[in-house]
């Protein structure tokens, strides 16, 4: 080994290969990211600061599309339905995912099959699902022609033309897509539950309840977490579902801000206007999101 | 009238017999062992007493209360595991008080208990922590804490030290002892190591394939093992097991021990009738390593000590001793030797053996010849 390093001083294979090779590998992802994230990011920042319509304009115009945007009712529409679905998608979701987890859980036969019956539907894309629903929920076509010709005609299950209700379709599509993975992340943290924990509790006397809701569930904090995270941000981004199912209608009553932001920045020439609505997406994950990475982070650096 | 009596104990799944029959029966205040290599039983046999496994047949009394058809809470017992099985989203105080709490123990007299058993395990400056910060013998000592708390009648552990590194085990082993000294409590522990079985057990039971070995007090086990698997089991080095043609002198048994080049006539004690009856046939000689030495190290003060002639084969210096292997029969023999008299490969040393320790052994049966 000294006889090959004195032998070549200017240029080392195996330096080469500890300190620049890597980076060398990595810049490609880096660049990537940098272009495809932070730099569109950028300019559709810059894009909402200005008065461009169908086409992109760069001259500065301040805040005029926040203005407009905040003063437009199908904005408004779009966020209160965000909150809706957003609240009832998530608490659901993982009120569902959890329960399921837990009744899987009880060592019962076939638990494989069931499993995978109820992760399947994440293996859909919500284009399907949506458009699956659609049938189903279609009043004509799906449930509520089932019930009427099964004879109870009273039954009036018409959720998906109705302004009022349309937005809870979404929700139950939704939910049926991603409880099953919500399950399967709780079941895995119960499966890491060591069962003499389990023991050990019952000869301090808990009952089942007792044990799952005193123990083991709050001993699922991260997978809490983990779930938490993954259906808000899929509840934020939601467009393909809401797109095949009810098309943001009736009207623009399931209007969420992603299908605020295609409309206006894509096919309405209101390119500004969409790239504000796109900052405020932005801005809306932000929210959620650091208090928790902030958090989880400060926990990671004292334990 | 026992604090723990187990009585015609079987468990099986289907045709698997996991128990065979368990009979074991011990006072208050006594520390027992279950040992054995995995796979005998001893953890299910654990597992029933608390209540955690159903009893196939037989009967499971806890303080003279049949508690076959108990739930684990009401049968008055308290289990230290392996894992520490201590509740990670808990602090080191709540886990100590949640069995407590769901007894519905007064907030006051909580407050004294963890106070109380915090002080006699040296864990105060760690209840405000949660499990994850605390280290191995932390845990262990929180376990035990859990279980002091509830002052059961019985206490129940399970391999409580197999996850703590060789120094920290033997300082807890200590620990446990002195516990057990000082609160006079009725203890089951199951373990799979001899030494532990040993230096902790006022009665131990060696199980191997769901039925118990031998029943005993540790030296009563060690000095006279009931059959070869126990005689083999405990003790470290294992005891010597030699082939030998059994013969009678005068009273006493008689053996031939072949180095190799000479055979060598052994007077070993006074024959029995047990032993009698094998008089010219194959038995087994059993010899514990200690009882095999050099004869500086022979204590002086036995008479008839036997000298043997061997051939040094390979030597193991353990600081204290020097592990002499020699060819005794065609089997390898381990001696255990001074130092200084423990010599080198090839080398042919003169090794005295206690006549009174040895054992006989019936090849059939492998039970000892009384």
């Amino acid at each position: 080994m000294t006889a090959a390093s004195q032998g070549a001083p200017g240029f080392s294979l195996s330096r080469f290969a500890d300190t620049i090779l890597p980076k060398l590998v990595i810049a490609p992802t880096v660049l990537a990211c940098l272009i495809g994230f932070y730099a569109f990011i950028g300019w559709t920042a810059w894009l909402s600061f200005t008065e461009s319509r169908l086409l992109p304009r760069y001259e500065w115009a301040g805040f005029v599309q926040y203005i407009e945007l905040f003063g437009n009712d199908r904005w408004w529409t779009a966020m209160q339905n965000l909150a809706v679905f957003g609240g009832l998608f998530i608490f659901f979701g993982l009120l569902i995912g959890l329960v399921m987890a837990v009744l899987l859980d009880q060592k019962i036969r076939g638990e494989g099959a069931i499993r995978t019956i109820y992760l399947y539907p994440m293996a859909l894309s919500f284009i399907v699902t949506g458009t699956a629903w659609k049938w189903i929920l279609n009043p004509g076509l799906g449930v509520e022609k089932l019930l009427h010709d099964w004879g109870f005609t009273g039954v009036v299950f018409d959720w998906i033309i109705n302004p009022d209700f349309a937005i809870y379709t979404v929700v139950i599509a939704g939910i049926w897509q991603s409880s099953g993975f919500v399950m399967a992340l709780f079941l895995a943290g119960l499966r890491g539950v060591d069962d003499s924990i389990i023991k050990a509790a019952q000869m301090d006397g808990a009952s089942l309840p007792t044990i799952y809701t005193r123990i083991i569930i709050p001993s699922l904090r991260p997978v809490f977490l983990s779930a938490f995270m993954i259906l808000a941000h899929i509840a934020v981004k939601s467009f393909d579902l809401v797109m095949a199912l009810t098309g943001g209608g009736p009207g623009f009553a399931t209007d969420l801000p992603s299908i605020f932001m295609y409309q206006h920045g894509f096919t309405r020439g209101q390119l500004g206007l969409g790239a504000a609505s796109a900052m405020m997406m932005l801005f809306t994950v932000a929210a959620v999101v650091m208090p928790f990475l902030y958090s989880e982070l400060r926990r990671e650096r004292r334990g | 009238m026992g604090a723990l009596s187990i009585r015609n104990v079987k468990k099986s799944y289907g045709d698997t017999h996991i128990l065979k029959g368990i009979d074991l029966e011990i006072d208050k205040g006594q520390f027992l062992i279950l040992v054995g290599p995995s796979g005998c039983g001893k953890s299910t046999l654990l597992n029933m007493i608390a209540g955690l496994d159903d009893i196939s047949s037989g009967e499971i009394a806890i303080a003279d209360r049949v508690v076959n058809k108990l739930s684990p809470k009401d049968r008055d017992i308290a289990m230290v595991f392996q894992s520490y099985a201590l509740y990670p989203n808990m602090s080191v105080k709540k886990n100590i008080a949640f069995g407590l709490e769901i007894r519905k123990v007064p907030k006051a007299e909580q407050e004294e208990i963890i106070a109380r058993v915090a002080k006699t395990l040296q864990i105060e400056h760690l209840l405000d922590r949660k499990p994850s910060q605390l280290s191995g013998g932390q845990r262990q000592r929180v376990a035990m804490g859990r279980a002091l708390a509830r002052n059961p009648t019985l206490f129940l552990f399970d391999e409580p030290l197999s996850n703590l590194d060789a120094k920290l085990r033997v300082e807890m082993r200590t620990e446990i002892k002195l516990l057990h000294q000082r609160l006079g409590t009725t203890i089951v522990y199951v373990t799979h190591d001899q030494i532990e079985a040993m230096t902790l057990g006022d009665r131990i039971a060696v199980m191997k394939d769901g039925e118990v070995k031998q029943f005993g007090s540790p030296q009563e086990i060690y000095d006279t093992p009931a059959n070869l698997y126990v005689a083999g089991f405990i003790g470290s080095p294992a005891m010597n097991f030699i082939p030998v043609q059994l013969g009678e002198e005068g009273g006493h048994a008689v053996v031939v021990l072949d180095n190799g080049s000479t055979p060598q006539s052994v007077r070993l004690g006074p024959i029995s009738e047990a032993q009698r009856a094998f008089v010219g046939k194959q038995v087994i000689l059993g010899v514990r390593p200690e009882q095999l030495t050099d004869p500086e190290s022979a204590h002086s003060d036995r008479t008839n000590l036997q000298s043997l002639q061997a051939t040094v084969a390979i030597t193991e210096p353990t600081g204290p001793d020097t592990l002499v292997t020699v060819t005794l029969n065609g089997v390898k023999t381990v001696a255990r030797c001074h130092p200084r008299a423990a010599g080198h490969p090839g080398q042919a040393v003169t090794l005295v053996l206690d006549p009174t320790k040895a054992l006989l052994f019936d090849p059939a049966s492998e039970k000892r010849l009384a």
